[in-house]
């Protein structure tokens, strides 16, 4: 099953679930929100578009995002994330 | 540097650490009725994680969170938030990242990760500030969220009324106390504080229980409401 995260590279919580997904094997796209090209506030920048992503995927603003499949789990939820990628 | 020893202010910036922070941050929480959490690794993590946010954006945003770019906005995530979710955090015993905890909780490692969000309407004890921040006579602005209260002392006892005279809506906390009577600093308008009525017609203004325990004054508010 494909996961995406959706990070900053400044959050502690997003350490932590990158932590959890490398222990457990899974494959996952990474990005960064805070590390690209652009202004917030610029829907045609990646970081815009990214931004845009994570609200319309999360409803806020909060990290880290995680997207399996059609489920989206947001912030460091090791219970959902162990239900979700069946680990 | 000693607590003592440490300038009054000081402007966060490159060379500020984690030190700095906690000596900032500890004492302000302390008069909410929170500390920092009991895992000290986690705590460390955290503010040197909002120090690289400091370099990078100019003050010590919430590292988990994207700035939006309205300023406005952008300021409710400043580390530490807790006025602005003080009914939220109170039923979660913690912060939305857990590095502030409640001080009665003996160990924060399970209030590490995401936790169950309080129901919104549901009851809630508010730490709002310590008995002797309130001084006999006294009459102070607490924000919960957005509620505006205004938390009197009579005594040893503490009432919480809702912060806006009916009349012309001067701001109670800024008013007269006497006995238990409140008078609006305006107009003069006034309200006993047990039970916020007045002697103008229509005019009472709502009141929330209060208790004080273990030094601290809590107000019970229903969680998610602004009033």
């Amino acid at each position: 099953m494909s996961a995406h995260l959706y990070a900053l590279s400044t959050c502690p919580y997003c350490r932590m679930t990158k932590k959890f997904l490398d222990e457990h094997d899974v494959a996952y796209e990474l990005t960064e929100v805070d590390l690209l090209d652009g202004d917030v506030k610029d829907a045609e920048s990646p970081k815009g578009a990214a931004a845009a992503e994570v609200k319309r995927l999360s409803g806020g603003t909060s990290f880290p995002v995680l997207v399996v499949g059609d489920e989206v789990v947001v912030g460091f939820n090791k219970g959902r994330m162990t239900q979700l990628l069946g680990l | 540097m000693s607590a003592e020893n440490r300038p009054a202010r000081r402007v966060f910036g490159l060379g500020t650490t984690i030190e700095d922070l906690k000596a900032y941050m500890g004492p302000f929480v302390g008069h909410l009725g929170y500390k920092f959490n009991t895992e000290t690794d986690f705590v460390d993590d955290v503010l040197d994680s909002e120090l690289l946010v400091l370099d990078r954006d100019g003050d010590v945003f919430c590292p988990c969170r994207m700035r939006t770019g309205d300023p406005k906005e952008d300021l409710k995530i400043v580390c530490p938030c807790i006025p602005f979710y003080a009914d939220q955090f109170a039923a979660m015993r913690k912060c939305w990242c857990g590095l502030f905890i409640r001080t009665d909780v003996e160990d924060g490692a399970d209030l590490i990760g995401v936790i169950e969000q309080p129901e919104a309407g549901a009851l809630v004890e508010v730490p709002v500030m310590r008995l002797e921040d309130l001084l006999p006579g006294s009459v102070r602005h607490v924000k919960i969220g957005k509620r505006d209260l205004a938390v009197a002392r009579v005594g040893d006892e503490v009432f919480a009324l809702s912060n806006l005279c009916r009349h012309a809506f001067g701001p109670l906390s800024d008013g007269f106390v006497d006995g238990y009577t409140l008078a609006c600093p305006w107009h003069g308008w006034r309200y006993d504080v047990r039970d916020g009525t007045t002697d103008h017609p229509n005019a009472d203004v709502s009141t929330f229980p209060v208790a004080v325990r273990d030094g601290e004054v809590l107000v019970t508010v229903a969680i998610g409401r602004s009033r």
